[in-house]
C-alpha cells in the first residue's frame, strides 16, 4: 500500500506517494525529479547516490523512501546557491576533478560533509571521506587536490 | 511490515552503566558511536572495528544491532564484542531477556531471536585494568570490502605480567563468529612471549573451519587467521602492558 | 601543418577547465537514465541462465496478458543477420552479426546473461513480474567457460559452422579457436638458443571489466510515421545508429541517435546492447521506452568485458644486453562469439623493443562467456603483463639496470615495428632519459615495515585514425559553433573549443562546441582507439580554415581589396597586410553586416591521418606484506609522450585514470566465472574497483615529441597509460620479494602463494 512521505529536501518541504519497496533514491529521482543523484549499483557499493540526511552522507539506494519521513535531505541540486557554486564544486571544475561526471554529485556531497566536520583535512582524510565513492575516470588525484583547494578556500573565506 | 527502529529513544542512546560498563542502543549508528569519546577511550577496538563497516555512507546507517542481527559470519563488530563478553538485551511480547552475545548467531543470516523479539541494546562490561581488545580483519581493498578473515582478541594481564584472561573470536571462517577456545587456553597463565602468541595464533588457525568461495580459499583464510590473531594479540598485549586501562 | 608547432599558441596547450564541468558538478548533466519523456515505459531483459543451451521454445503469452505490459520481444522480432554482415566501422568494418547476438540470442544461448526476451511495462515492478512469466525451455549443452576448457581435447564446440583461419595446412587445430595470427621475423627459436641469457614467463590473466560507473541506459521513442529517436550514452552516436538500424532492419533515415552524456565507456559502450531492444519495444508499444541495466546485469553477461588471456613469452639477449629474440604466444578469450583481434595487442606488447628476431603467435578462443569487448588499449595490459616481466627478468639475469636495459634496446624512429614496418617518429629514448634522471627512479626507496620494491615497465599503443567530421558555423556576432560527429568521452568539447579558438584567433568563450546527433552531424567513427583528440582536431582545423577562406572573401568585398591582400589575425581582417593604416573589419562586424548574405559553414573531415603512436614508461614503488600477500602501491609516476598536450589537465586526467584502472585489474579486479559460466561476484562489493584509499597520487611527466603531418603534432593519449601498469607492479613485486606473480589480478592470496612456492622450491 502506498503512503505519503513528507520531508524537507534542499530546504524545501516536499511530499510524495511512495511504495513501501521504494528507496529514497527512487523517491528523489522518479517522484521528485531530482535526477542529479545517480544510480550506479543499487547496493551501496559505489556512492553515486550519496545524499546527506541530517548532514550525514548516506547512499540513497540503501534508505527506504519511508524512512525519509520528517528527514532533512540535501541532494546535489541543493549544494549550490543558484549558480553560486559551493567551493567544492568550483574547485572540482578548476582542478579537473570531474570527467564523465557520473560520480561527481556523490563526490561533492561526501566532500561537503567532510568539510563541515573537518575544515582542514589531510589528504588521507580526504581519501577516506571519498572512499565510498568510486570514480573510474580520474584516478582520484585531481579530486583530492580539488577538495584540498576547496578547504583552503573556505578557510581563507572564514578568516576574512 | 517494516518497522523503523531509529526513533525509539532507548535504542538510540549510548550510556554508561552504574557498574562503569556501557549500554549501547541497538539502533545507534556507527557514525554516532564514533563520536562518543569516553566509549572510544574504553573500547577503542570496538570503534575501530565498527568503522571498518562499508564506507562512511554505510556507517551513517549501520548499527551494532544490525551488524549482529544480520547474522553474517563476516560481521566486523561482532568478534570483538564476543571477546569482551558483551551481553545483549532483547525485548519481546513476553518481556525482556538478557543473553550472552555469543548465543545469538546460530547460522549464516540467522540469530536466536523469535519473530516477536527485538534487540534493544548491547551491554559492554566495564573495562578491566591491564586489558585491551582489538579486532583485525583482512580485505583486498582498504574499504568497501568484506572480511576474508578477521580476529577479535581481548586480553587481560595479571599482576606478574602473565596472561590472566584471553578471548579470541574469529570472523569469516565458520558459519558464525567462532571462539578459538584452544588457543585461548594455551595463553592463560603464560607469559606473553612472541613465540607463545604466534603459537596460540597457529592453534586458532587450526580451530577455524573456513570454506572456499569467491572471496578466498579455505587455506588462505586459515593462514590469515594465524597472522591476524598473532598481530591482534601482539597489539593487545602491548596496550594492556602499558596500563591498558583507566582506573 | 607541421609548422604549427613553432607558432606560439595562445589557447592550445593551456590548462583550461572543462567547458561542460559546471553542469557536471551541479548534477544537471543529463544521462539517458535521467531523461523523462511523457508516458515512458520501463524496458527489462530476460537473460539466459545457462552458459550454453539451445532455445527450444519461448512462450510470452502469459507475460503479454499481464496488466501493464505493453510489449514483449524475442529473437523472432528481429531480422536474421548472418555472420560476415560487414558494416562500416574504422579501417576494417565490423561484423553486425556480433552486435546482433549481443543484443538478442537466436536459436542458442552462448553465455549466462545473454538476452533471450524483453518486455516493456508501466513500471519496474510489473516489468519484473512479466519477465518471470516468460516461459523458456532450453536444451542445456556443455559449457566451456575458460580458455583451458574450450581448448581441451574433445571440448564441446560452440560454433560448429565456424572455420578457423590462420593455421598452416594440416596443423592440429584445438577446438574453439576463432583464428590465429603470426608475426614473424627471422628465426626466433634459433636466436634464443644462441642468446647469452634468456628469460621466460607464462601468465594467466582473468576477465576484468571496464567498470564505467554509469550503467548502460537508453531511451527510445517511435513516432506514428515510423521515425525512431534513440537517446543513448554511447561512444559513438553514428556507430549506434548503424548497428541499431541494421539490427532492426530500419533505414538510417528513420533513426536518429541523440548522444546524451556518457558516464564512462572505456571501450565497453561502442557495441550496442540495449538500444535495438528499446527501439523495437518502442515501435511495438508506441510509447517511449527507457532501459537501464542493473550492475548485476552488467557484470553477469549484460556487457562485454575485456578478455581473459594466457600469454607465454621468452626473450633472449647477448651478454651486452642487445635483444636477440622475442617469442610469444598470446591466447585470448573472445567469449561466446569469435573474432577478437590479437594482432594489435601482440604488436603493442613488443613494440617498444628493437629485436633481431621475433615470433608472436596469437589466437582468440571461443568460450561460454560474454563476448569480450574493447577496454582501453584492448589486450595491451594483458600482453604487457607477460612481456614486461620477461624483459625485467632478462635485465636481472644480465645484471643490468632496468632502465639501461630498455635504453639498450629501445625502439627509435625508423626502427622496425613488430609487423615489419618502420616506426614513425617516436620519443621513447627521450622518455627513458627522463626516467633515468627522475627522482621517482633515482631516489632510494625508503625502508618500510615490509619489503619494498621499485618496478619499471614500458607501454605502447597505436593511436588509430579512422575518420572524424566537424562543421563550423559563424553566428551573427562573429562567435563560432562547432558541431562534432563524435561524442565527448575525454573532454573533447573543451579541447576542440581550444583548437577552434586557436585557429579562429578567438578566445575559448567565443566558441561553442556541440556533440551532434546523427541527423545534425556527419559520420565520424567512435570515440575509441585514442583517436578523437587528434583526428577531430584535424577536422576542426580544416573546418576553421574552410570557414576563414569564405570569410576572407566577404571581408575582401567589404574592404574593397583583392582577397589575396586580406589577412586575418585574432578576430580582425585587414586589407594590405598588418600595417596600421590599412582598412580593417572585425569578424563580429563582418558577420553583423553579412549574416543575411548567407550562412558560413566550414567543413572539416579528417581521414587516414598518420597514426598517433603513444609510448610511455611507468615507475612504481610497492610494499608487500609477506604474511598476507597484500601489495600496497606507495608511489606511481607515469611518463608519456603525447606529441603535444592540447590541455595538460585533460592529459593528466587520462593518464591518472588509466593508471588507476590498470592498478585495479593488476591487483583486485576479476570476474569470477564458475565452470558453467555463472558469475559468482556480480556486484561492486566483490568486483573490487580501487577506492581512493587503495591508490597513491599518480604523478605525470608529459613529454612532447610532435608527429609530423598531424595538427600540433598530436599523438594518442588515452589508452597507452593502462598498458604498462600490471607489468610495472609485477616487476616492483619481484624486486620486493624475489618472486614473480604470474596470475593477474595479483590478489593477496596469489602473491602469498607465489611466496610459498618460492620457499618450497628455492631457486
Ligand atoms: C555496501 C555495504 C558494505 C558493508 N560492509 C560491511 C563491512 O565491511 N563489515 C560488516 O560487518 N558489515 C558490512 N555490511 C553489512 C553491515 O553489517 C550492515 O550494513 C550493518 O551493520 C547493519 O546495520 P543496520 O542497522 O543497517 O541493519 P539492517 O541492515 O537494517 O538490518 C540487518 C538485519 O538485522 C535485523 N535487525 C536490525 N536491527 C535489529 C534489532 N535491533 N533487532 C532485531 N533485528 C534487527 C534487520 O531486520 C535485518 O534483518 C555492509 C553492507 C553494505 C550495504
Amino acid at each position: 500500500m502506498k503512503t505519503v512521505v513528507q520531508c524537507e529536501v534542499n530546504g524545501e518541504p516536499r511530499e510524495a506517494l511512495v511504495d513501501p519497496r521504494d528507496t529514497l533514491l527512487q523517491l528523489l529521482r522518479d517522484r521528485l525529479g531530482l535526477t542529479g543523484t545517480k544510480e550506479g549499483c543499487s547496493n551501496g557499493n559505489c556512492g553515486s547516490c550519496t545524499v546527506l540526511m541530517a548532514g550525514a552522507p548516506v547512499c540513497a539506494c540503501l534508505v527506504l523512501a519511508g524512512e525519509a519521513e520528517g528527514a532533512h535531505i540535501t541532494t546535489i541540486e541543493g549544494v549550490a546557491d543558484g549558480n553560486d557554486l559551493h567551493p567544492v564544486q568550483a574547485a572540482l571544475i578548476q582542478h579537473g576533478g570531474t570527467q564523465c561526471g557520473f560520480c561527481t554529485p556523490g563526490i561533492v556531497l561526501s566532500a561537503v560533509a567532510l568539510l563541515a566536520e573537518t575544515p582542514q583535512p589531510t589528504s588521507g582524510q580526504i581519501r577516506h571521506a571519498i572512499a565510498g565513492n568510486i570514480c573510474r575516470c580520474t584516478g582520484y588525484d585531481k579530486i583530492v587536490t580539488a577538495i584540498a583547494a576547496a578547504a583552503a578556500e573556505m578557510q581563507a573565506g572564514a578568516r576574512q | 511490515m517494516i518497522v523503523d527502529l531509529k526513533h525509539i529513544g532507548e535504542m538510540c542512546s549510548v550510556v554508561r552503566t552504574p557498574d562503569k560498563g556501557w549500554r549501547i542502543g541497538a539502533a545507534v549508528s556507527v557514525r554516532q558511536l564514533g563520536a562518543n569519546g569516553d566509549l572510544a577511550r574504553d573500547y577503542p577496538g570496538l570503534i575501530e572495528a565498527a568503522q571498518l563497516i562499508g564506507s562512511l555512507q554505510v556507517q551513517s546507517r549501520a548499527t551494532l544491532g544490525g551488524n549482529l542481527c544480520n547474522g553474517a559470519p563476516s560481521a566486523d563488530a561482532v568478534p570483538l564484542m564476543m571477546s569482551i563478553e558483551a551481553r545483549v538485551e532483547i525485548a519481546g511480547t513476553r518481556g525482556r531477556r538478557m543473553v550472552n552475545i555469543e548465543s545469538l548467531p546460530v547460522a549464516p543470516g540467522k540469530v536466536a531471536l523469535t519473530p516477536d523479539e527485538l534487540l534493544v541494546a548491547v551491554l559492554l562490561p566495564p573495562r578491566p585494568a591491564r586489558s585491551a581488545a582489538r579486532y583485525l580483519r583482512f580485505t583486498p581493498r582498504r574499504e568497501m570490502d568484506i572480511a576474508i578473515a578477521g580476529s577479535g582478541v581481548a586480553v587481560r594481564l595479571g599482576a606478574a605480567g602473565e596472561i590472566a584472561h584471553a578471548r579470541i573470536t574469529l570472523a569469516s571462517v565458520a558459519p558464525v563468529p567462532l571462539r578459538a577456545t584452544k588457543a585461548e587456553a594455551r595463553l592463560i597463565g603464560e607469559r606473553p612471549t612472541a613465540a607463545l602468541l604466534a603459537e596460540a595464533a597457529r592453534i586458532a588457525a587450526g580451530e577455524a573451519k573456513p570454506i572456499s568461495d569467491t572471496r578466498a580459499s579455505a587455506d588462505y583464510r586459515r593462514e590469515l587467521v594465524a597472522v591476524l590473531t598473532r598481530r591482534a594479540l601482539d597489539a593487545c598485549v602491548a596496550e594492556a602492558g602499558v596500563g591498558g586501562s583507566k582506573p | 601543418m607541421s609548422d604549427q608547432a613553432v607558432i606560439p599558441l595562445r589557447v592550445v596547450g593551456q590548462r583550461l577547465p572543462r567547458v561542460d564541468a559546471g553542469e557536471r558538478v551541479t548534477g544537471r548533466a543529463i544521462y539517458p537514465a535521467d531523461l523523462v519523456r511523457p508516458g515512458t515505459l520501463v524496458g527489462s531483459i530476460k537473460r539466459s541462465p545457462h552458459g550454453h543451451a539451445v532455445i527450444k521454445s519461448v512462450d510470452t503469452t502469459k507475460a503479454l496478458a499481464l496488466k501493464g505490459v505493453k510489449a514483449v520481444v524475442t529473437g523472432a522480432d528481429f531480422p536474421e543477420i548472418v555472420p560476415g554482415t560487414i558494416i562500416p566501422f574504422g579501417e576494417t568494418g565490423a561484423d553486425l552479426w556480433v552486435s546482433a547476438l549481443i543484443v538478442m540470442a537466436r536459436g542458442k544461448v552462448l553465455w549466462v546473461g545473454q538476452p533471450v526476451a524483453a518486455v516493456a511495462a508501466v513500471d519496474e515492478h510489473v516489468a519484473a513480474e512479466a519477465l518471470s512469466l516468460i516461459e523458456i525451455t532450453y536444451d542445456v549443452l556443455p559449457a566451456v567457460a575458460s580458455i583451458e576448457a574450450a581448448m581441451a581435447k574433445g571440448a564441446c564446440v560452440l560454433h560448429p559452422q565456424h572455420t578457423t583461419k590462420g593455421f598452416e595446412p594440416g596443423a592440429a587445430i584445438p577446438p574453439n579457436i576463432g583464428s590465429r595470427t603470426l608475426l614473424e621475423r627471422g628465426d626466433a627459436e634459433l636466436a634464443l638458443t644462441q642468446s647469452a641469457a634468456t628469460a621466460s614467463i607464462a601468465v594467466k590473466v582473468y576477465t576484468g571489466h571496464q567498470g564505467y560507473i554509469e550503467p548502460h541506459a537508453c531511451v527510445a521513442e517511435a513516432d506514428p510515421q515510423g521515425n525512431v529517436t534513440l537517446w543513448a550514452s554511447s561512444q559513438g552516436a553514428h556507430q549506434t545508429e548503424i548497428q541499431t538500424a541494421g539490427i532492426l532492419g530500419l533505414p538510417q533515415s528513420k533513426l536518429k541517435v541523440v548522444p546524451l552524456e556518457l558516464g564512462g565507456g572505456f571501450g565497453g559502450k561502442i557495441t550496442v546492447h540495449l538500444e535495438p531492444v528499446a527501439a523495437r519495444l518502442a515501435q511495438i508499444s508506441g510509447r517511449p521506452v527507457k532501459m537501464v541495466m542493473s550492475r548485476a546485469e552488467i557484470l553477469a553477461g549484460g556487457s562485454g568485458p575485456p578478455a581473459a588471456a594466457q600469454v607465454s613469452v621468452e626473450v633472449g639477449a647477448e651478454a651486452d644486453g642487445r635483444l636477440k629474440a622475442i617469442a610469444g604466444r598470446y591466447v585470448f578469450d573472445t567469449g561466446g562469439i569469435p573474432g577478437t583481434p590479437t594482432t594489435l595487442l601482440m604488436q603493442a606488447s613488443a613494440a617498444c623493443y628493437q629485436t633481431e628476431t621475433l615470433r608472436l603467435e596469437g589466437m582468440d578462443v571461443v568460450t561460454s562467456k560474454p563476448r569480450t569487448e574493447a577496454y582501453r588499449g584492448p589486450g595491451g595490459i594483458q600482453a604487457a603483463f607477460a612481456v614486461e616481466q620477461a624483459m625485467d627478468e632478462l635485465a636481472i639475469k644480465l645484471g643490468m639496470d632496468a632502465v639501461a636495459f630498455r635504453q639498450r634496446n629501445a625502439a627509435v624512429t625508423g626502427s622496425l615495428m613488430p609487423a615489419g614496418t618502420p616506426f614513425p617518429s617516436i620519443g621513447l629514448t627521450t622518455i627513458l632519459e627522463r626516467v633515468a634522471a627522475h627522482a621517482s627512479w633515482r631516489d632510494p626507496l625508503p625502508p618500510g615495515k615490509h619489503p619494498r620494491g621499485r618496478g619499471l615497465a614500458l607501454g605502447y599503443w597505436r593511436g588509430t585514425s579512422m575518420t572524424s567530421a566537424a562543421q563550423l558555423t559563424v553566428a551573427g556576432d562573429g562567435r563560432v559553433m562547432v558541431t562534432m560527429g563524435t561524442v565527448d568521452i575525454s573532454g573533447t568539447r573543451t579541447t576542440m573549443a581550444q583548437v577552434a579558438a586557436e585557429e579562429m584567433g578567438l578566445s575559448i568563450d567565443d566558441v561553442h562546441v556541440a556533440t551532434g546527433d546523427t541527423k545534425s552531424s556527419a559520420y565520424s567513427d567512435a570515440a575509441a582507439g585514442s583517436r578523437v583528440g587528434r583526428t577531430m582536431a584535424a577536422a576542426v582545423v580544416d573546418a576553421c580554415r574552410d570557414a576563414l577562406g569564405q570569410l576572407k572573401g566577404r571581408a575582401a568585398e567589404r574592404l574593397q581589396a583583392p582577397e589575396v591582400d586580406v589577412t586575418y589575425d585574432r578576430g580582425v581582417f585587414r586589407a594590405g597586410g598588418n600595417g596600421g593604416t590599412a582598412a580593417s573589419i572585425t569578424l563580429g562586424e563582418l558577420m553583423r553586416q553579412t549574416l543575411t548574405d548567407g550562412a558560413i559553414i566550414g567543413r572539416g573531415v579528417s581521414t587516414k591521418l598518420p597514426f598517433g603512436v603513444e609510448v610511455g614508461a611507468h615507475v612504481v614503488d610497492v610494499e608487500v606484506d609477506p604474511e598476507t600477500g597484500q601489495v600496497t602501491v606507495l608511489r606511481y609516476t607515469a611518463f608519456q609522450d603525447v606529441g603535444r598536450a592540447l590541455n595538460p589537465t585533460a592529459v593528466e586526467g587520462q593518464m591518472q585514470g588509466s593508471v588507476v584502472q590498470g592498478l585495479g585489474w593488476a591487483l583486485t579486479e576479476a570476474i569470477d566465472y564458475d565452470a558453467d559460466g555463472k558469475v559468482r561476484n556480480a556486484s561492486l562489493l566483490d568486483f573490487r574497483l580501487p577506492t581512493a584509499l587503495d591508490v597513491p597520487p599518480i604523478d605525470c611527466v608529459i613529454i612532447e615529441t610532435p608527429v609530423p603531418g598531424v595538427p600540433y603534432g598530436l599523438r594518442g593519449v588515452g589508452e597507452m597509460p593502462i598498458v604498462p601498469v600490471a607489468g610495472a607492479v609485477a616487476n616492483a613485486v619481484r624486486r620486493a620479494i624475489g618472486v614473480r606473480v604470474t596470475n593477474m589480478p595479483m590478489t593477496p592470496e596469489r602473491v602469498l602463494a607465489a611466496l610459498k612456492n618460492k620457499a618450497g622450491n628455492p631457486a
